[in-house]
């Protein structure tokens, strides 16, 4: 009986994770959360796993705008409370320039290069390997992996399929239905046991 | 369920921003809207589904094309036109302008040009790629009236937009830097720059977004019927 209740704890989580991909169908840079179910004595336990597919590349013809292909991450400092810590990283490359000049995600987190916050004019130029130039001197450079290069004036879509995710939603419903007629089952059959048998009509 | 709904929340906004860039897409100096997102994770872990950062303007250039007006002035290159209205500054890269009684030239909703104003003897103008408008008269040609600056900003997605194609400065957007065209940027006389939308482009995001606002309201059904399913169990 426990077992069937861990089987309606996973299917729950697995609805959880496909309705988060799901809302993020629109979110660029995202990386749908792959469901995962893991065997353990105590039943079956739900959990998540990221995924490492890319997602379109969708032309913006911004300069700023920034996709990655291939794997690694842009870093972003903490916002305007912690400037020097708090790194964060994102695949969303769109970029604005902040009233200082200095590039960032628009909601006040500034990019970081090898050599910390990016301040550039409207006409610098990010080139394939990550380096920034800003008429013709070279202010920075995007630490990337070797192999990832950088692809000016596009974005990079989420990776989430909505048919998929919808399958998956489904998928987990009927899990959580099968769970809950096996856990009737069991109960009834223990009714049974309990009351019936040995019972002198 | 909150993960969905947000997701339905997501695209809802979504649409109203494309149907709004559709509605403008004839309108000359238009920039098209975006919206942005973002996925909500607490602790790292549990996802809460999708939030909007906010929509900005992009500012890339429309194509230039011939206007019918006898004021239409285009901008090749970044840049705002200058303009006020009852004592607020704004910029618009809408260059339909028209001569209200007064000689200013003012948009189709009484922005008014800072640069310059169009004497009552002036039977024709002319406006230079690199800003100066002079005018001819019954007596003389080519009287210089000024010349038309332009405005730059450090941030332009920062703008606070008024509405149409007027802009209103923000701190985040930085102050107004002057910038004088003839040498990055000119000014095409007698064109209008048309709106950056494209019509089947958003016409293909109106059809994406209703499919994923469907998945999403699934995912709420979904986990509606097994919260049913739940609260059945014990008499089921």
């Amino acid at each position: 009986m426990t077992w069937m209740a861990s089987a309606m704890h996973a299917a729950q989580a697995q609805l959880e994770t496909a309705t988060h991909n799901l809302a993020n169908v629109g979110s660029d840079g995202f990386r749908r959360a792959r469901a995962t179910l893991t065997f353990t004595p105590a039943g079956l336990v739900a959990g998540e796993a990221p995924t490492a597919t890319e997602g379109g590349i969708r032309e913006t013809g911004r300069r700023f705008d920034l996709a990655l292909l291939g794997p690694g991450a842009f870093t972003l400092d903490g916002g305007p409370a912690r400037r020097g810590g708090g790194a964060t990283t994102t695949r969303d490359g769109a970029f604005v320039r902040d009233r200082d000049g200095y590039l960032g995600d628009g909601s006040g987190h500034r990019l970081r290069g090898e050599r910390g916050a990016i301040r550039v004019s409207p006409d610098a130029t990010i080139d394939a390997d990550g380096t920034i130039r800003d008429g013709g001197r070279i202010v920075d450079r995007l630490a990337l992996p070797a192999g990832t290069t950088v692809r000016s004036g596009a974005l990079e879509s989420s990776n989430v399929d909505a048919i998929g995710e919808t399958l998956a939603i489904l998928t987990a419903q009927r899990s959580f239905e099968t769970a809950q007629k096996t856990f009737v089952a069991i109960d009834e059959a223990r009714d049974k046991a309990v009351n019936d048998v040995g019972r002198l009509k | 369920m909150y993960a969905s709904a947000s997701g339905m929340a997501a695209q809802q906004t979504n649409l109203e921003v494309i149907a709004d860039n559709l509605a403008n897409a004839d309108v000359a100096g238009f920039k098209q809207m975006a919206a942005r997102f973002v996925d909500v994770r607490v602790g790292g872990t549990l996802g809460l589904g999708t939030a909007s950062t906010g929509r900005h303007a992009v500012f890339t250039q429309g194509k230039l094309m011939h206007g019918g007006g006898p004021f239409d002035v285009a901008i090749d290159g970044t840049g705002f036109f200058r303009v006020e209205r009852d004592g607020q500054r704004a910029y618009t890269r809408n260059g339909a302008f028209a001569r209200a009684a007064d000689g200013s030239l003012r948009t189709a909703d009484g922005w008014r040009l800072r640069d310059v104003t169009i004497p009552a003897n002036a039977l024709a103008v002319n406006v230079a790629p690199d800003g100066r408008v002079t005018m001819d008269t019954a007596e003389r040609r080519g009287v210089a009236l000024g010349r038309i600056t332009l405005a730059a900003f450090p941030a332009p997605e920062a703008l606070r937009s008024l509405g149409g194609t007027v802009f209103a400065a923000t701190p985040d957007s930085g102050p107004e830097q002057r910038v004088t065209p003839g040498t990055n940027v000119h000014l095409a006389f007698g064109m209008l720059e048309q709106s950056n939308v494209s019509v089947i482009e958003s016409m293909m995001e109106i059809l994406t977004a209703q499919r994923a606002y469907e998945a999403n309201a699934k995912g709420v059904q979904a986990a509606d019927e097994m919260q049913r399913i739940a609260n059945n169990l014990h008499r089921s």
